[in-house]
């Protein structure tokens, strides 16, 4: 299978088996069941018969080990109903079809368990057995009660007769249960599919198979050029340069010059106009050829372990030095560890480690730091910059921070060089602030109080965790704070228990003297990923939904749209075509719509540009001077938060590690 | 400090119990083949002696994995409740065997039925969680590529399913934290009114839908980064640096397997302690 194949059976196979599972453990969710049917059914819709076998096999594996037998068989059923409704969709047919369908592979389906239970005829009888235990127990019971003594004689002789047709029973129900699952199976993807209108494609590389040899270094770039198809403009170019042997190549420029489209002509993507002289292939993956780590980090990592992780992917019989490989990108000694427990720095030098297990002669490093803390930012520059010196490698580092290009023996800056700045409609400050209002609610009364907060996840299991002990917290009315913590710390726990959304182990979390998690939404957040915090397609329905406003009341959206600073012509866009930073906002403008008592922002900053950040930085600070938002940012950065958050307080290893500091006044 | 509140103990997903005893040494696929043998053991013949003898096994085993009791989710009361309930209308039912106790007579047959089906869904379920308590996610997918390789005969991908499962598997989760900020942040938001039942049925279907697409667009996402990084790797290959393969404790643990399916299948089929 290709790639994209395997990764679209691979995560479609886990939401299915995640909805599986919730069907068979939390109690009264088995109706959530239908729903698995939808994944599967995409997949069928979308790719060939075996992709849809794959993820079968992928979430029956998974849900089975989590959920045993009753998992397994959720998750073929609906890959059964799945691939039922997907593969009638992608033919365009209709209503009838279905039905007439479901109404076929509910008989099949039905006789293959009469076969199953004829075959496996002693589990049979038990079940009937018990079964009418329970019948002729409510008949005896029914037997004492004066003037219902008919009925239980009706009901046992009913149930009797019921279970000498058991064939015809499982046969008509299997019909009805697997119609009528197929019919709301049908109903769901086809509005989902509408709501995506169509589905939304953002893969970026393509494997190019060539017989050629190897040999991507040096490429040279005449007047390259490259569109889009149906763009209005050139993303890139014209551009020329060359990237030698050897060398160390930093390319920068803001959002939206072009760079990630350069990483793609370098990865093997035909350039629109121009041309690219290569000695040999690009060799995508392959040995001797292109390698490239992209921005997300935990996209990036494809193993569970990261000894297998730094494989993945090698040819069959391929031998390779894990442990050599992961002391050159500095994680000595953790083949044996879980990825999943791993910060965005060290997956990045993971990454970079099995990029190197290709030893290739071009790295292309996309932008690789934008998601990773300080901390883990210097590591990774520190290991990129020392791979050239050591190795016959070309490294071109991709990188909005000025900064990280500095290591590098050639600078190429794109900033100029065509393309279009995405962020058009964001105004970059927030409206001029009024000082005479500014200290106005500074030092109000305590609104938020933390008691000994302390959490434990998994309490009482082998598992069990301590996220949190021990911290006390007021946050006064205006107040501006920043719990700063690295990686494990804590401070997302703290957030969510701030947010009510969590109910601490211990100690207690007061919102006006209450309980927060009784008073869910007063608080409001702002998580990291603010892609999940967007329900609808479009922006002007989700602020309206999100802040519950009347839909057909523009000027409400209006507003809201214009106290985050975005155009009001922004609500007409669909949400899937907004920009990291504009998606940040546009969840703030549903949730400040609301009026908050207090804004908690989950790393508001993660994954936004500098001039990005800037701007919604000024926008936080203007709001909380103006209006006199409380707000408390949870980051692990400090970088431009000194205005918007005086306060501050450090979280490491789930405790506080030192009096909450009061800088003096606004800045 | 306060004391502890009392909550529920959660299911602990795809986790090892940690430590390295024997049982956790064992390869996975021994685990994976046990569980299966063992369950159309059952399937076949679900009488008392079979039942006992793999509910002992699984104790046995549990013991030299050293599972604490606490890996178990708290059983909700209104199981217990159901549990108690199908106990009794079955008890009601009578048949034989009969006790009397104080010349009054007691028929067992319909309470023992119900409590064989029972006792045969715990033993079961209890199977399965020995392989998740004691095996690393990362053994999964190398084992079911090593069982599967028979069946290549018959032309199945065997390779690319076990590429999919090592990616599910590094996927789920993920996924459930995305589920569980979903979840949170559907909590956040304020409801629609609806007073009128077809207005809470519409609102439902409309809430079914939001989570049901921002789930879905968020897997799609994950899926083309996925497949970006796979592509960059130059396609799927290995998926383990380490070996996976059996080593002589399989061998012991499959010969008592056996003995233990042999006995069972003895006393089935031959003896009249038969109870399938």
């Amino acid at each position: 299978m290709k790639p994209d194949e395997l990764a679209h059976a691979a995560i479609m196979a886990a939401l299915c088996a995640a909805t599986a599972i919730i069907a068979v453990v939390v109690p009264f969710a088995a109706g959530l069941s239908v729903l698995g049917t939808v994944p599967m059914g995409l997949l069928a819709y979308r790719y060939r018969f075996r992709v849809l076998v794959a993820a079968t096999v992928a979430g029956g594996t998974i849900a089975f080990l989590i959920a045993g037998f009753g998992g397994l068989m959720t998750v073929v059923n609906c890959a059964y109903i799945g691939g039922l409704v997907g593969i009638v969709k992608r033919r365009g047919r209709g209503l009838p079809t279905i039905t007439v369908a479901a109404l076929i592979a509910g008989a099949v389906f039905g006789v293959l368990g009469v076969g199953f239970l004829m075959v496996f005829y002693r589990i049979r009888e038990l079940v009937f057995a018990s079964i009418t235990a329970n019948m002729n127990g409510i008949a005896a019971v029914l037997e004492r009660i004066s003037g219902l003594e008919s009925a239980a004689q009706r009901l046992r002789d009913d149930f009797a007769t019921v279970l000498t047709f058991w064939p015809l029973l499982i046969i008509g129900s299997s019909i009805l249960s697997i119609g009528s699952v197929t019919l709301i199976g049908w109903w769901a993807l086809s509005r989902v599919l509408s709501r995506l209108s169509g589905v939304p494609d953002v893969h970026k590389l393509d494997s190019v198979d060539s017989s050629e040899p190897v040999g991507p270094v040096p490429a040279r770039f005449h007047d390259v050029r490259f569109r889009y198809e149906g763009a209005a403009q050139d993303a890139l170019g014209p551009v020329s340069l060359t990237i030698d042997e050897g060398e160390h190549v930093a390319v920068t420029g803001p959002n939206g010059s072009g760079k990630t489209t350069l990483m793609l002509v370098l990865s093997g993507r035909e350039p629109t106009a121009g041309s690219v002289d290569r000695p040999g292939a690009v060799g995508l993956g392959k040995a001797g050829g292109t390698a490239v780590v992209m921005q997300h980090p935990e996209s990036q990592v494809l193993g569970s372990r990261v000894a297998d992780d730094v494989v993945f992917g090698l040819p069959p019989g391929t031998a390779t030095d894990v442990d050599r490989l992961l002391a050159e990108v500095g994680l000595t000694g953790l083949a044996e560890r879980d990825t999943g427990n791993l910060s965005g720095g060290e997956l990045q030098r993971l990454a970079v480690a099995a990029a190197l297990a290709r030893q290739p002669s071009l790295l292309i490093a996309d932008e690789v730091t934008s998601m990773v803390d300080q901390q883990g930012r210097e590591g990774l520059i520190e290991v990129l910059s020392g791979l050239t010196k050591n190795r016959r490698m070309s490294l071109v580092h991709i990188t909005h921070y000025n900064d990280e290009a500095a290591s590098a023996d050639r600078v190429i800056d794109l900033t100029g060089n065509g393309g279009s700045a995405d962020n058009v409609e964001m105004v970059d400050t927030a409206p001029a602030p009024a000082a005479t209002s500014a200290q106005v609610r500074r030092g109000g009364s305590p609104l938020l109080e933390l008691k000994g907060v302390g959490h434990e996840y998994g309490l009482g299991t082998p598992w069990a965790s301590t996220a949190l002990q021990n911290v006390d917290l007021v946050v006064n009315e205006g107040d501006g704070v920043l719990i700063h913590g690295l990686n494990g710390s804590g401070k997302s726990t703290l957030a969510w228990i701030m947010a009510g959304l969590l109910v601490p182990t211990t100690g207690s979390c007061l919102l006006d003297g209450e309980p927060v998690s009784e008073q869910v939404g007063a608080v409001a957040i702002s998580f990291q990923a603010a892609r999940l915090q967007l329900m609808r397609g479009r922006v002007d329905m989700e602020i309206a939904s999100a802040a519950g406003l009347d839909y057909y009341d523009h000027s409400q959206i209006v507003a809201a749209l214009a106290m985050v600073g975005l155009d009001p012509a922004i609500g007409l866009r669909r949400i899937d075509q907004l920009s990291g930073g504009q998606m940040r906002r546009v969840v703030l403008a549903g949730l400040l719509a609301r009026k908050p008592r207090v804004l908690i922002l989950d790393e508001p900053l993660a994954g936004l540009d500098a001039a990005s950040q800037r701007g919604l930085l000024g926008l936080l600070s203007a709001l909380r001077r103006d209006a006199g938002l409380t707000v408390v940012v949870i980051s692990h950065d400090f970088s431009g938060l000194e205005e918007l958050c005086p306060r501050t307080l450090h979280l490491r290893d789930g405790g506080v590690m030192a009096a909450p500091t009061t800088a003096g006044g606004l800045a | 400090m306060t004391a502890p509140q009392r909550q529920p103990r959660p299911v602990v997903l795809l986790r090892p119990v940690p430590g390295r005893t024997a049982i956790h040494e064992l390869w996975a696929g021994t685990k994976l083949l046990v569980v299966a043998v063992i369950g159309v053991l059952l399937t076949l013949y679900p009488g008392w002696i079979p039942i006992a003898l793999v509910g002992a096994f699984v104790l046995i085993t549990a013991k030299i994995a050293h599972i604490p009791r606490g890996v178990l989710p708290s059983v909700p009361r209104w199981l217990w409740f159901l549990l108690f309930l199908g106990a009794l209308t079955a008890s009601f039912a009578g048949g034989s065997p009969h006790l009397t106790v104080a010349s009054v007579d007691f028929g067992l047959g319909g309470l023992l039925k119900f409590l064989q089906i029972t006792v045969l869904s715990i033993v079961l379920l209890g199977l399965g969680g020995l392989v998740s308590w004691t095996t690393n996610v990362a053994e999964i997918a190398p084992a079911v590529s090593k069982i599967g390789r028979p069946l290549r005969v018959l032309r199945l991908p065997i390779d690319d399913y076990a590429v999919a499962l090592a990616l599910a598997l590094r996927a789920f989760p993920m996924l459930i934290d995305e589920f569980r900020v979903l979840f949170a942040a559907r909590k956040l938001r304020p409801r629609d009114p609806a007073t009128t039942a077809k207005e809470r049925h519409r609102r439902l279907n409309r809430e079914i839908v939001d989570l049901l697409a921002a789930a879905v667009t968020v897997a799609l996402r994950r899926a083309d980064e996925m497949g970006d990084a796979i592509t960059a790797r130059g396609g799927a290959g290995q998926i383990s640096a380490l070996p996976s393969r059996p080593k002589w404790a399989d061998a012991v643990a499959f010969a008592a397997v056996l003995v233990l399916c042999a006995v069972s299948v003895y006393v089935e089929v031959f003896t009249p302690l038969a109870t399938s």
